[in-house]
């Protein structure tokens, strides 16, 4: 079957486009419209630690994010993670899409225990990996001293240097299913005929994979690159667990350090945590646009 | 094929919605906020921390029981984790809706935003005097008694007979010196063990530090209700812990950056700990393991006073509502009864809150080093609103001072700012 | 020029004697990639294999120093102990329901959206569709306190159909995102050909559209699931009655600052895994296949 054509549109008045739409548009409204209302409403009020609305704070609270002193790290390691997250997910995704595309003996139950890490819930694989790392408890410090990669055990969670290696690792290993599935998709709309067609014609596996495989594959990579980044952005439970031995934000993203604003921190604010995370919408909308614009989507998406 | 698929799927999405819809039932309890003031609720809302999952619901379920029983009134029970309960009470009263009882560990702020019943208006004269002085003094704001404590706890010293035995030494340390010499001594067992067990991570390193703090003549406020955070006292207590890790090597790996739970109290009760900060539950994990030989005793001192004994309570805040009030009276009367209390108490290994609950436990031996102490407790500053922001201060900055690159002096000169200025 | 004749293009340019397959690739084949696929898959199993270790030991052995992969005294109750839990089967059964009706809500609403917007040229075609990633945007946990007033006001708090309806409208994008471009990859002569045997819209959609998106409709009912089964924080406030809470809440029972059973918060921790794995290994199959065929034909 030919995937590439042009999917001519008809012309449709828009009430009837709201039909098909308005399910959809319900369901955003009330659950994501109407609470993003009401964050940017708790952003602009002032806050007792106990939660209890006090007034109105103007723009105080992001007046107050913005000056904090901490924030330039937050920032520094929200990019640091996203960026390594998300590049070394869809490296490795690419090549086990490749493979698990293939037939062989056994792919089934490979595809079965690739699932598995998106199966578990992300706070559970956190705590584990949190006992894995431990330097007295942690089995991964035992095997690597075992195998002479190390001398002695490393403090993967405390010692400033290793904290965004690890998260960064537990970050790639539980993005890893969701991007593979995408992509084998993508992979499996490619159709036998046009490879075959390109290899008779004298093109190496290499020349393949770069020609014809990669761009067409653009829909499915645009879809994993960007919802990866959205979500390794808001991404909580994993970067929470692992730091929740470590006092401060050194290590922390926006999506923590929003968190610990309202909750853990000395300011205790609500408001500020809201005002945060109005920021945290505000920067995610801004790198994805910012990313489609560079990736041209209309272009692959049409 | 399509259309029989199709079939399904509306017809399990119409199922689910039916059934979602009436199976779920209403949310927070019904007439909560009438407006007819004297008109009194049929039911309460309890929002409780979870101790242990083995005994916290089993309580409170048939406390419920009980108290729907003798009164008349539904008690909902919201069973929430410690790990979320801060963000669940505040998203609750963020929205207007608190609930009736929030069982959390601070009451002052509730108070200082007037949320809160005082102890005239919900607590039987009864309990009243046979709660605690301590606790009282403590529960006090602005003159009332609003902190209405669920159960204490009591720190002490614990350590590894056996490592002691092995290590030459015959009685646990009196002084810091006796201490530091004996952590040394156990150090140099090696094979992983280490001399003592230091968490001052994020967990609760205000424990940590106060115990050791007050035991070296230290506090956090002086007996005028200033803050002395850097008091000399304060810094010499944060420079010995620091020197505990950095120096003498004691202490297990980055203690700034280990918490109790996941840390330190694994070492000790796997036995690879001499030494160790320790209260009830650690006790009832060591009882069950069965692995470690142990002894409590009182807190080495500095300066040749006598051993304080560090207390932390939990409370039952009363929120007010409208028509609330008798419930609320109804629940604490029920709560206080000698059967309920100590049960619960007992249950989750705590110490008592009232002067007939000391009675019920002295008979305990294991118990004795805690409940000689409990009437004189030395608590954190939790009358004080203040308090409760410079908590969370030092809990995420105290750790930075025992690393290797700490500073003591800065970190609590930092804090005191902070508590001076207001949190 | 479609991408198809730039390609043939390309490959013409090349050298003109086919590339032959490397002789002993074809016999290796055979072996290296079971030999690869399984090393993977133990990869990533391996976390797991531990965590199955960590229930089978007691809870005490499971912080111990130095750890042990394999438990210094095994305790094989854990699984037996955590599954007569009535608690923890309350949790299950609501993660099940919640899961199930979440996907199910999902394919009902994203079906008709991204057909539409994948068909038809309408005003607020980008909006929408743009609009439905904006919503992925935001962070559960900063929509979490609105989500709790909305269904405080409408009184629906503690009510499973609240969390399904967050659930549902949280992975909207994704599924009409993914079948967007699906439906967008299907000819429009395979509907005129429906058409012109007098097939109406809706009837084409049902008919010939939704089985060419099989593999769309998998993953969304796959990612959508999955989605729901782990959700925390929505369902964490919202739910408050301990039996309807779902398992990624309820399981946090068993550690707390005061009482830790470990073992059996592996346990309970693996089992919720089951039912994942079991609806994965269930519909995996239609991922594959079914777009190869002709259909244009």
């Amino acid at each position: 079957m030919a995937l590439v054509n042009r999917s001519r549109r008809g012309r449709l008045p828009g009430w009837v486009a709201l039909v098909w739409l308005s399910p959809a548009l319900v369901l955003i409204a009330g659950v994501v419209i109407y609470p993003a209302i009401e964050l940017v409403k708790a952003a602009l009020g002032e806050y007792s630690i106990t939660g209890l609305r006090t007034g109105s704070a103007g723009l105080s609270n992001f007046r107050k994010v913005l000056d904090h002193p901490d924030l330039g790290t937050v920032l520094k390691n929200t990019a640091e993670w996203v960026v390594a997250v998300v590049a070394i997910t869809i490296v490795i995704s690419l090549g086990l899409a490749q493979l698990l595309s293939k037939e062989f003996f056994g792919r089934r139950v490979v595809r079965w225990a690739i699932i598995v890490p998106w199966a578990a819930s992300l706070v559970i694989t956190a705590r584990l990996f949190t006992l894995l790392f431990d330097f007295y408890h942690g089995l991964i410090n035992r095997l690597l001293v075992f195998l002479h990669i190390l001398p002695r055990p490393v403090d993967f969670l405390g010692d400033d240097h290793w904290t965004m290696p690890s998260m960064i690792l537990v970050g790639v290993f539980v993005s890893l299913p969701f991007t593979i599935y995408v992509l084998l998709a993508g992979l499996s709309a490619i159709s036998d005929d046009v490879l075959e067609a390109a290899r008779i014609d004298g093109a190496g596996p290499w020349q393949l994979y770069r020609q014809i495989t990669l761009p067409l594959l653009r829909p499915a990579l645009l879809i994993a690159s960007v919802l990866n980044i959205i979500y390794v952005f808001n991404s909580f439970p994993i970067v929470y667990t692992l730091n929740d031995r470590n006092p401060g934000y050194a290590h922390d993203t926006s999506i923590t350090f929003m968190y610990k604003l309202a909750f853990k921190s000395a300011e205790h604010s609500v408001g500020m945590s809201a005002a945060a995370g109005v920021f945290n919408v505000l920067l995610i909308l801004v790198v994805v646009m910012i990313y489609l614009r560079v990736v041209s989507w209309q272009e692959a998406v049409r | 094929m399509a259309l029989r698929k199709t079939a399904l799927l509306s017809g399990i999405t119409a199922a689910v919605l039916g059934l979602a819809a009436c199976g779920g039932g209403t949310g927070s309890g019904s007439n909560n906020n009438n407006s007819s003031g004297s008109k009194q609720v049929s039911s309460i809302k309890l929002v409780a921390a979870e101790y242990s999952a083995d005994h916290t619901k089993a309580f409170w379920d048939q406390f419920a029981a009980t108290y729907k029983q003798k009164y008349g009134i539904t008690l909902d029970v919201q069973i929430i984790s410690w790990n979320d309960i801060a963000q669940q009470s505040t998203t609750m009263v963020q929205n207007g809706n608190p609930p009736d009882v929030l069982n959390i560990n601070y009451y002052s702020s509730y108070a200082k935003d007037n949320l809160l019943y005082s102890a005239d208006d919900v607590l039987p004269a009864s309990v009243q005097s046979d709660l605690l002085d301590s606790f009282k003094t403590s529960g006090t704001f602005n003159g009332k008694l609003y902190g209405f404590p669920d159960l204490s706890s009591a720190r002490a010293l614990f350590y590894n007979k056996t490592l002691f035995s092995r290590a030459g030494i015959s009685a646990p340390p009196k002084t810091w010196d006796e201490f530091e010499a004996d952590a040394k001594k156990v150090q140099a067992l090696g094979n992983g063990v280490v001399g003592y067990a230091e968490p001052l991570g994020p967990e609760e390193a205000q424990a940590e530090f106060s115990i050791w703090t007050f035991n070296n003549g230290g506090d956090w406020k002086d007996a005028s209700g200033k803050w002395t955070v850097n008091s000399d006292k304060n810094i010499q207590t944060l420079q010995f812990l620091k020197k505990l890790s950095v120096t003498d090597k004691v202490t297990q790996n980055n203690p700034g950056k280990t918490n109790r739970t996941d840390g330190a109290f694994p070492l000790f009760t796997g036995g690879k700990a001499g030494m160790i900060v320790g209260f009830g539950p650690l006790s009832g994990t060591l009882d069950k393991d069965k692995k470690v030989d142990y002894g409590i005793a009182p807190m080495p001192t500095n300066g040749g006073i006598a051993p304080q004994t560090y207390g932390v309570t939990d409370y039952l805040n009363a929120f007010k509502k409208n028509g609330n009030q008798q419930a609320l009276k109804d629940f604490y009367e029920l709560y206080y009864q000698p059967d309920q209390v100590n049960t619960f108490i007992k249950a989750e290994g705590f110490l008592p809150v009232t002067k007939s609950g000391l009675d019920v436990f002295k008979s305990e031996p294991a118990l004795k080093v805690y409940i000689d102490t409990l009437p004189n407790v030395h608590l954190t500053p939790n009358q004080d609103p203040v308090w409760d922001k410079v908590l969370l201060a030092v809990q995420q900055q105290i750790g930075a001072a025992v690393a290797p690159s700490g500073d003591p002096k800065k970190v609590l000169d930092a804090l005191q700012k902070t508590a001076e200025a207001g949190g | 020029m479609t991408l198809l004749s730039g390609a043939r293009a390309d490959a013409a340019a090349a050298v003109p004697v086919a590339a032959p397959r490397p002789a002993g690739w074809r016999r290796a084949r055979r072996f290296v990639l079971p030999l690869a696929g399984f090393s993977v898959a133990l990869v990533f199993l391996a976390p797991y294999l531990v965590m199955l270790l960590d229930a089978l030991r007691p809870s005490s052995d499971v912080l111990a120093s130095p750890p042990t992969l394999f438990p210094r005294q095994w305790q094989w109750n854990t699984f037996g102990t955590v599954l007569s839990d009535d608690r923890f089967l309350n949790w299950l059964k609501t993660s099940l329901l919640v899961a199930a009706s979440s996907t199910a809500i999902v394919l009902v609403v994203s079906v008709p959206a991204a057909y539409a917007t994948a068909r038809f040229k309408f005003p607020g075609r980008t909006p929408f569709l743009l609009l439905v990633l904006v919503t992925q945007m935001f962070s559960p946990t900063s929509l979490v306190v609105g989500i709790y007033r909305e269904f405080f006001e409408a009184d629906l708090v503690n009510t499973y159909l609240a969390i399904i309806l967050t659930n549902a409208a949280f992975n909207l994008a994704f599924a009409v995102w993914i079948l967007h471009g699906f439906f967008s990859s299907i000819p429009v002569e395979v509907e005129e050909a429906a058409d012109l045997d007098g097939c109406s819209r809706l009837g084409t959609l049902w008919r010939i559209m939704l089985p060419l998106t099989k593999p769309g409709l998998v993953t969304a009912v796959v990612f959508t699931f999955i989605a729901a089964w782990n959700e925390y924080v929505v369902a964490l406030t919202l739910m408050q009655d301990d039996a309807k809470k779902p398992l990624t809440v309820g399981i946090n029972s068993y550690v707390t600052g005061y009482s830790q059973h470990w073992d059996q918060l592996f346990a309970a921790s693996l089992v919720a895994i089951v039912p994942v794995v079991i609806l994965f290994a269930v519909i995996e199959k239609y991922l594959v296949g079914g777009l190869t065929a002709g259909s244009v034909k």
